[in-house]
Order: structure tokens, then sequence, then C-alpha cells
């Protein structure tokens, strides 16, 4: 009836989205879009870093403070708040997962690539089992392999008739589930809010060849303030997973729950 | 309205399969490689520059605030040596100015007590000129008086006088008006030759 009225067929985006074909090479050595992708935010992370520090300064220039800044960040908000002083050597570490992951999540809303690394599910899953390795390895290290499972599964002041069911949910929680969390929150943040905007920008486009084409104007608009959002959300989720990380690994170097 | 929203939704219905989102072997063992770069980047190389500056930021800023606190300290030692010197030259400027002001009295006092010697002596001279003036004139007058009453006794007389006799009767006589002169002299006595 209508449909003649839209010059364009609305293409909804799907699942096919995220998937890419080669360029070039085949099976391990295919090179896509999403190794391109992987380039830029390891490019990008080596150049803001080298620029930054090739020379530091002692009186800083402007792209030394803001670096210094962001490690600062890692430092102060997520290290000493969520570990203490004592966890000054997971600082790298931090910091590596924090500047990486936002950097492949601003990806979605730089023009030209709109598009998340981490909507991919295998980049957040690799950072998410390294930090599993990570805190396991110190919870055992630090209380032996059953004193560690002990402080895991039967934290102190639990009344007894609810211990078995709080071993079983810790175990579960901590030794099983963390992992698939950091990752599913992720790469679902970031799969969402490719879809969120390419629905609004592709609806846009759509709407102005409409008939009451102020509706692409409005799909433009709270595309913009989606936008806005996707930044906040790529840093967000950037942080959450760093603070989360570091939460874990000072439950593992607890001494007492 | 109603149905332009239809036709949108049912311009393509696409295929969504959760395949298509699940990682590949690929993807995570380059993902895995490109994080294990990172971590050494961040780890080797960026940490430890950023900890060597901000080290040596602080040891200059505590550098420099020693150093500062030092200056202050000398500058405040220096402003009460200032200080200390001010008070000295002011008490010497006022020392300076009393002795010139008592020389300056004294000088004035020596000069006074000069310039009243000089007039008493200047007066006494004249006084003395004076004196001998009025003797000379005295002595002249006199020994005129003599002669002139000897004349003119002579004439009187008839000049049967004797000169000699007759001019030590007349000093006898101006010696009994010198004792009622009023300057009262008593040497107006002329010599006798």
């Amino acid at each position: 009836m209508i449909s003649g009225l839209l010059g364009v067929a609305f293409e909804k985006p799907s699942t096919h989205d995220f998937v890419w074909s080669c360029w070039g090479g085949s099976g391990l050595g295919c090179f896509n879009f999403i190794m391109f992708l992987l380039v830029i935010s390891v490019g990008a992370f080596v150049l803001m870093f080298w620029t930054a520090f090739r020379k530091p300064q002692i009186v800083p220039g402007k792209w030394q403070v803001a670096m210094e800044t962001g490690v600062g960040f890692v430092r102060e908000q997520i290290v000493v708040q969520m570990i203490g002083p004592e966890g000054m050597g997971f600082l790298a570490f931090l910091t590596t997962i924090f500047f990486f992951i936002t950097l492949g999540n601003i990806l979605e809303v730089i023009p030209g690539i709109n598009f998340p690394l981490n909507s991919r599910l295998a980049f957040p899953l690799v950072m998410a089992l390294t930090v599993w390795v990570l805190y396991n390895y110190i919870g055992v290290r630090k209380h032996g392999f059953l004193g560690y499972l002990k402080m895991v599964m039967f934290p102190p002041g639990v009344p007894t008739a609810l211990k078995p069911f709080l071993a079983l949910i810790e175990f579960f929680s901590v030794v099983l589930v963390r992992p698939f969390t950091l990752t599913v929150r992720l790469t679902a943040n970031m799969i969402a809010g490719h879809f969120l905007l390419a629905t609004f920008f592709l609806g846009t486009i759509v709407l102005f060849t409409g008939t009451p084409y102020v509706l692409g104007v409005a799909s433009f608009a709270l595309g913009v303030l989606m936008v806005g959002f996707e930044i906040f959300v790529a840093v967000l989720q950037a942080f959450i997973f760093a603070v989360l990380t570091a939460s874990y690994i000072a439950g593992a170097m607890a001494s007492e729950h | 309205m109603h149905s332009l929203i239809a036709t949108i939704y049912a311009a393509a219905e696409p295929i969504n399969d959760k395949k298509d989102l699940y990682p590949k072997l690929q993807e995570l063992i380059v993902g895995a490689i490109a994080f294990g770069v990172l971590f050494f980047f961040m780890w080797k190389w960026v940490l430890p520059r950023v900890n060597q500056v901000l080290e040596a930021r602080s040891q200059k800023i505590q550098g420099d605030l020693e150093s500062a606190e030092q200056a202050k300290t000398e500058a405040q030692k220096e402003l009460g040596d200032y200080r200390e010197q001010l008070a000295g030259a002011r008490e010497e400027a006022n020392r300076i100015i009393e002795e010139a002001r008592k020389t300056a009295e004294a000088m004035r006092q020596d000069l006074q007590k000069k310039a009243e010697e000089e007039y008493g002596a200047i007066v006494g001279r004249a006084q003395e000129q004076i004196r001998a003036e009025r003797d000379r004139v005295f002595q002249e007058l006199k020994s005129q008086v003599g002669e002139l009453s000897i004349a003119l006794a002579a004439k009187v007389v008839g000049g049967s006088l004797d000169r000699d006799r007759q001019l030590a009767l007349i000093d006898e006589y101006i010696a009994e008006l010198g004792g009622m002169a009023p300057s009262g002299n008593g040497n107006g006595g002329p010599g006798r030759e």
C-alpha cells in the first residue's frame, strides 16, 4: 500500500553484521575486518603510550599529562581502591585491560569503522580466561589448593544450615561462572550498542525517504544521542571489567574473608 | 502510519544465527597474542618509564621545596642582618648629629667669647686713647693757662714778677684745680722742667 513511499528497503541489523569474510588469506591467516580492527586497536594502544612516554619529561607536555592521568586513574581508582597498595604488581595487567577494552569499544563510534572489536566474543573471552587463571593461581599459591577452595566455599559467619547451599553457589560463582559473566557482560553490551546505533542510523536513511520524513530527523537525533551514550558505555564497560578483575584478585589475595 | 511500520518490518526479515556470534579459533589465538604483546609492552616499557618520571618529578619537587626553604631561611637571616645594620647606622647618624650640634654649640660659644673679649679690648683701647688725649689736652691747656696768667699778671703788675716763681705758683694752683677735676686722675700734674 504505502510501501512505495519508502525509497529504500530497510535492512534490519542482524547477527550477520558480526560475520566478516576474509580480505585475503584463509583459515588462521585470514585477514578480515576484525583483524583490521585488532591491528588498529593494538596500533593505537602502542602509539598512544609510545608518543606519551617516548621521552618522558619531568615537566610534562599535554599528551604526557593525559596519559599519565589515564595510568593514574587505573592506579588510584582501580588498583588502590580494589586491592590496595600491595596490588601495584597488577597495575600493568589492569592498565592493559582497561585501555585495550576501551580502544576496542570506542571503535563503535569512530566514523567509517562503527564496529566494536569487543562485540566479537573471542577478545573479551581471552581476557576473561586470563583473569580467571590469574586470580585462581594467586588464590591457590597463597592459600594452597584446599585452603583456597575452603576460603571460597565456606566464608565465615554463615549459619550452618546454609553452608552447603552457599558452598555450592560460591563454588559456581567464583570458579566457574566469573569468566563467562565478564565475557558476556562486555560482549553483550557491545553487540547491543552496535544494534542500537545501526538501527537508528539505518532507520534515519529509510525514514528520510519516507513520507513523514520528519521521523528521520527524530531517528537521527536519537542516534546522535546514542553515540554519546555509547562512548560512555565503552569506557564504563572497560572500567567495570578492570574493576571486577581487581576485585577478583583482591578476593584471592585476602587472608580472611 | 501503521502500515509504514508494518512495511519496515516486512522489508527484509534477516536470519539471525547465534553461531554468527561465536568466537572463532583464529580470533582467540590472535587476540591472545595481541593482548600478550600489549601487556608486555605495558609491563616492560610503559610503566617503568611512568614510574621513573614520577619518581624524578617528586624528587625534583622535594629538592625545589628544600632549596626554597633554604633560600627563605637565608633571606630571613640576611634581612635580620640588614635591619641590625640599619639600626646601627641610625644610631651612628644620631650620634654624629649630636656631636655636630655640640661642636657647633662649642664653636658658637667660643666665637661669642672671643667677640666679647675683642669688644672689651677695643673698648679698653679706646678708653685708653681717650684718656691719653684728655691728659695731653689737659697738659697743653695747663701750660697755656700758665703762660696766659703770667702774661696777664705781668701786664697788671708791670712785668716785675719772676717768671719761674710765678710758674710754680700757677702749678700749685692748677694742682688744686686738678684735685677738683671731674675725671679725678691724680697724675694730671705736668712734670716740672
